[in-house]
């Protein structure tokens, strides 16, 4: 088959490009590090022991602050030192240069001051070199809010505890419903979900078929397609960049398919992630299916374009309505999530140039009817070949044109007499 | 082995090739000559399928054109192109595989003729490490590296310096005498007058003149004679047996009906005025294509009739 002879070689070319290497490599790092970076910030943040200092003017808080300031470190040590700092009012300002002294000298980290009318007006201050640490600066205030509250409850007889019993919010769960039972917090994770496989469809179709379009075009210009015409049939030549091409696009998936599988784990791990994104093998399927799918289908357009082009840029005038087609099913897909069954959606995830991303969509959120399924993945078989033949068609004769670009009446007569 | 019947091929307003018909034998080499934009090439890729005839018909082997033929034939087309990033020996992996040669064979064959071209110790470089002329010695061996009956050569010594030339015409020569079939063809036909068995001339898309080298040098040979004359110029342009003169600088080109005889327009010369040199001459190829050309009332384009 010399078809295959063309996709290996193509294929072959493709995955040991540089920018194949760089963009496999780059990618599950972009996406790894989008998940892995902010739990790693917050998971560890290396902390250590806090030196703290405080004024108490109140002189009736401090005990029950340090009560509720009882975080503690990995090695269960606790995490903040406290130090009372007795102070009458007359000397805060003499106080507060001799702890201001220690902060500068490192052996305080900062200190904070307790105003008389704390209970009241709800402030207090922190003196400290930095106020970056914002996860420490919030356990305090919370510690500091809980003692004043606790203070002010007191004052009027009240328990803190069956306080907060009290002012219990009620949660509502999100469970979807679907085929195979009852999915806890199903739609905040499958909207995700969806998004990231579709943005993920929409960017390889595009990236990968005109790739195909570029190297069609490459070849023009550098000549080899004579050569290569004079030994195989302009189809072969056509369908065999497409398949090695395809294959390299499937590589990448396939590499960073199992990139993925460490990088969930970990992510499932510190369960950062797991909680916005689930999708079992059925969805890798579909994905898989729906990425051939509509890569053959653009693809195709995209070598009927490479061959009446000679340069990129006269390419990019005539892929532009294919682009948008594509760009298309990006920008719809809130109305679909919205109303997965809908005749809209319906009737879009059958039209071939939105079909794999919206069906593909579509049996992410509501599992359509099984004949819905099997029509739209027929359709674009059926649009797959015709769009093959009429490409083949303009590629024959496209591919020896060089000079003026054919405008669309020309194409239409190529393609009735060939 | 190859045969034109009546093929024309029009684009837009202009007719490319004319009703051209030929028959190619195997043995010896076939020169398909004439000026840029005679129709050379575009009758080669008719040849080779890669574009078809509007109105006649190509057999190979006495079949029509079929797919499965093009693994039996070899091509050179005029531009030539490889994959720039490739390494040269897999490249003619390649290009041997899609002509059904199996991979280990090709190897084989690639590495035995790469050595032939003294590019042994390129096989595994890049194409675009290679200069012009080491491209073309890599794009000639992919057209005979699967053995074909047929070798279409379409220019195939621009670019080479006089000692690859010679490589290539021995190779050539080599190829025909192994009972393959040759057809090459050249603007240039100085390049080919001896290396050819049998030529057609084409201009304009149309035959001009078809027939071996010998009989149609036979034919138009001992009537032209350079003359390099000071003198009455319109009286020896008077004798009775002129039958054109063309002036190329100080010199002027006459061609004699057939039958007259060169000695007795010497003798005329040397009444009209003062010769200075007086030559008979064999015709070039070039010379018998401008003589058929004008003589059938043709044009000749500048650029057959420049750089005499």
């Amino acid at each position: 088959m010399k078809l295959l002879k063309v996709a290996k070689r193509e294929y072959l070319d493709r995955v040991r490009r540089k920018s194949f290497v760089i963009g496999t490599v780059l990618g599950p790092l972009l996406m790894g590090g989008m998940i892995v970076v902010p739990g790693l910030l917050f998971e560890h943040t290396p902390e250590s022991r806090v030196n703290i200092a405080v004024i108490d003017l109140t002189d009736s808080l401090y005990g029950s602050f340090t009560g509720a300031l009882d975080d503690t470190l990995s090695n269960g040590s606790k995490m903040f030192a406290l130090r009372n700092v007795r102070s009458t009012g007359a000397d805060l300002d003499a106080a507060k240069k001799v702890l201001s002294a220690e902060v500068a000298a490192g052996t305080l980290d900062s200190y904070i001051v307790l105003p008389r009318n704390i209970v009241e007006k709800g402030t207090a201050t922190y003196f400290g070199k930095k106020v970056s640490n914002i996860r420490t600066l919030e356990r305090i205030e919370n510690a500091l809010n809980k003692t004043v509250v606790v203070q002010r409850l007191s004052k009027q007889g009240l328990d803190y505890g069956s306080v907060t019993a009290m002012l219990k919010r009620v949660n509502i769960e999100t469970v979807q419903i679907g085929k195979g039972g009852e999915k806890a917090n199903g739609f905040e994770r499958m909207y995700i979900t969806s998004f990231i496989f579709i943005m993920l469809l929409y960017m390889t179709i595009l990236l990968w078929g005109v790739a195909v379009q570029r190297s069609i075009i490459e070849e023009k210009n550098s000549r080899v397609v004579e050569v290569l015409l004079s030994s195989l049939r302009p189809f072969d030549l056509m369908a065999g960049k497409i398949v090695g091409v395809g294959a390299a696009g499937l590589t990448q998936y396939a590499i960073w398919g199992i990139f993925s599988i460490g990088l969930t784990s970990y992510a499932m791990s510190t369960g950062q992630f797991a909680q916005y994104v689930s999708f079992g093998w059925s969805t890798i399927a579909f994905f898989i299916l729906f990425y051939l799918l509509g890569f053959l289908f653009y693809s195709t357009l995209f070598a009927g374009i490479g061959a009446v082009c000679n340069t990129d840029q006269e390419a990019q005038q005539l892929q532009t309505p294919v682009v948008m087609c594509l760009a298309f099913t990006i920008v719809i897909p809130m109305a679909v999530m919205q109303n997965p069954d809908g005749t809209f959606a319906t009737v879009c995830s059958m039209i071939p140039f939105f079909a794999p991303i919206l069906m593909f969509m579509r049996i992410n959120i509501l599992m359509p009817p099984v004949w819905q399924i099997v029509l739209s993945v027929a359709i674009l078989i059926v649009s797959i070949f015709v769009a093959g033949v009429v490409a083949a068609k303009i590629f024959r004769i496209g591919i020896l044109m060089y000079g003026k670009r054919p405008d669309v009446r020309e194409i239409l007569k190529w393609v009735r007499r060939a | 082995m190859l045969e034109l019947v009546n093929v024309t091929k029009r684009y837009d307003t202009v007719t490319a090739v004319d009703a051209l018909s030929l028959r190619i034998e195997p043995g010896g080499i076939y020169g398909l000559l004439g000026p840029n934009g005679a129709g050379k090439t575009t009758t080669i890729r008719m040849i080779m399928g890669v574009i078809e005839p509007d109105e006649g018909e190509v057999r190979i082997f006495g079949k029509p054109f079929s797919e499965r033929l093009k693994d039996s034939i070899g091509y050179l087309p005029e531009e030539r192109g490889l994959y720039r990033k490739m390494k040269v020996l897999d490249h003619l992996v390649f290009l041997g595989e899609i002509k059904d040669v199996p991979a280990a064979v090709a190897r084989e064959r690639g590495r035995k003729w790469l050595k032939r071209l003294d590019l042994a110790d390129w096989a595994d470089k890049t194409v675009e490490a290679l200069s012009k002329g080491m491209q073309q010695k890599v794009q000639f061996i992919s057209t005979v590296l699967h053995e074909p009956k047929l070798v279409l050569l379409d220019e195939p010594f621009t670019g080479l310096d006089p000692i690859n030339t010679q490589l290539f015409k021995d190779i050539i020569e080599e190829l025909q005498s192994n009972g393959r079939a040759v057809v090459l063809s050249t603007h240039v036909m100085e390049q080919v007058e001896k290396l050819c068995k049998r030529i057609c001339l084409i201009n304009k898309g149309k035959k001009i003149l078809e027939g071996s080298l010998a009989d149609i040098k036979m034919q138009f040979s001992r009537n032209v004679v350079t003359v390099r004359f000071s003198g009455d110029r319109e009286r020896l342009e008077r004798y009775p047996g002129v039958e054109r003169v063309r002036t190329f600088g100080q010199e002027l080109t006459v061609t004699l009906k057939a039958g007259t005889d060169t000695n007795d327009f010497l003798r005329h010369a040397v009444d009209s005025g003062r010769v200075e040199k007086f030559e008979i001459g064999e015709m070039s190829l070039r010379d018998i294509f401008i003589a058929k050309v004008t003589a059938d009332g043709g044009e000749v384009s500048d650029e057959a009739a420049k750089s005499r």
